[in-house]
């Protein structure tokens, strides 16, 4: 009868029952999913670059405009005229390699002149690879020009 | 009424100018009346006389001093050091100089000088893949590239003889005009002092940059050894004057021989055929 005496028991007590919070929702935190990864993708709103995030810009460092380099540039320019006339400003132009110096045209040209002027010079045998390869451009832009490509008007 | 218009233009002193007159005096240094300064005005004979413009007159300065002394009167070629001031001409021979030495040494290699890239990646058919033949195309990360640029594109060409002297002559008329061309004697300093020639370009107010020019390969010690260490002051013989130097410098100083060469030479060239000189150098001829 003991079960009988428990559930009148039950039947008829109510405890009072006080719900106390302990953890309330603004307490609450995120939970950290993926941690230790960095999102890269910007997700704050518009404009990226505002507020901490900013573009690395360098420091502007001005270049120094009187070096020798540049405070002698372009003398000996107008040899030929001021100077006693045998000397033309291309042969001044030291700073250029000789194999292109005064030389205008298009690369076809220009490699012609630099295979004929560099022939005896070894390169052949030092830098074989770089002289095939320049060989080989110079054949598919002698094909290109010639089979594949409409020349201008005759300049005469 | 006729006879009072008669009377009055005849009052006006109307007399007829000749049309060419000869500005050029003989060569003679005339030593002035002011005997504690033994200032000395010269007049120049000039083979190419000038016809519808004066001679420049400019002072001769000294430079031994950081007081200004002047020593003399000189007198400058207006074809030369008055010609009318072309900025285009300017232009064109400053963009010529800098693009006679230019070249582009940009560089991209093709799918041929790429290494490697011989093989067909994988089958043509059977895969559901696209077809390929070389994992060197263009198409390929690490693979050549098209159209790119190719190492040593030059971008020189030749500025007309005639373009490049009246650049020469045109930019040193603005810089006379401008008051920014000086006469000195010679190039003689008291020290080797760089703090002497500073202090003299700031009392005479030439400038932060300063070009000197003289007529020989060789100027003297001192002052050499005080261009040497201010970066924005040169030193250049005559043959080396250039536009671009002329415009980058603030204040151009020649040395008196330096401007009487520079105007002989120039003054040879203006009056000169140069048909037959510029013939060696004329390229695409039929």
């Amino acid at each position: 009868m003991a079960w009988l005496g428990s559930t009148v028991l039950n039947l008829f007590f109510k405890p009072a029952v006080n719900i106390v919070r302990t953890r309330y929702h603004a307490e609450k935190t995120r939970v950290i999913r993926r941690y230790g990864y960095e999102e890269k993708i910007w997700s704050g709103g518009l404009l990226p670059r505002g507020g901490a995030r900013r573009l690395p810009m360098p420091e502007y460092r001005p270049a120094f405009a009187w070096t020798e380099r540049k405070a002698l540039f372009g003398q000996n320019d107008y040899i030929d005229i001021l100077g006693p006339g045998d000397l033309h400003p291309v042969k001044t132009l030291y700073t250029v390699p000789s194999w292109i110096r005064g030389v205008s045209g298009n690369e076809y040209q220009i490699l012609l002149r630099k295979r004929k002027m560099w022939a005896n010079t070894g390169s052949r045998e030092t830098r074989p690879t770089k002289w095939k390869d320049m060989e080989k451009r110079i054949s598919f832009l002698y094909r290109k020009l010639n089979r594949k490509t409409k020349t201008g008007p005759s300049p005469d | 009424m006729t006879s009072a218009l008669i009377s009055a233009i005849k009052r006006l002193h109307i007399s007829v100018v000749p049309q060419i007159r000869v500005f050029s005096s003989n060569a003679v240094s005339v030593p002035s009346a002011d005997q504690q300064n033994t200032l000395t005005v010269t007049k120049k004979d000039w083979a190419f006389k000038p016809q519808y413009t004066k001679p420049r007159e400019v002072w001769i300065e000294n430079i031994d001093t950081i007081e200004e002394q002047k020593l003399g009167l000189f007198e400058l070629h207006p074809s030369v050091y008055a010609a009318s001031p072309r900025i285009d001409i300017i232009h064109q021979n400053v963009v010529w100089q800098k693009k006679i030495r230019f070249v582009s040494w940009a560089h991209t290699k093709t799918r041929a000088e790429v290494r490697g890239g011989g093989r067909k990646p994988w089958p043509q058919k059977g895969l559901g893949r696209a077809r390929h033949g070389s994992i060197r195309s263009p198409l390929f990360r690490g693979g050549g590239v098209a159209h790119g640029p190719r190492s040593g594109k030059t971008h020189f060409f030749m500025l007309p003889f005639h373009i490049r002297l009246n650049g020469l002559t045109t930019t040193l008329s603005a810089k006379l005009a401008q008051d920014d061309l000086h006469i000195v004697k010679d190039l003689i300093l008291p020290t080797d002092n760089p703090d002497y020639l500073h202090d003299l370009i700031e009392k005479r107010n030439w400038g932060p940059s300063v070009l000197l020019v003289d007529d020989t390969d060789y100027a003297p010690r001192n002052i050499t050894v005080a261009v040497d260490s201010i970066p924005h002051v040169n030193i250049m013989p005559v043959y080396g004057l250039n536009v671009f130097s002329m415009l980058k410098h603030d204040t151009l100083v020649l040395t008196q021989a330096a401007a009487e060469k520079i105007e002989e030479q120039l003054l040879k060239w203006l009056n000169a055929d140069t048909r037959t000189q510029q013939q060696a150098y004329k390229l695409n001829q039929v």
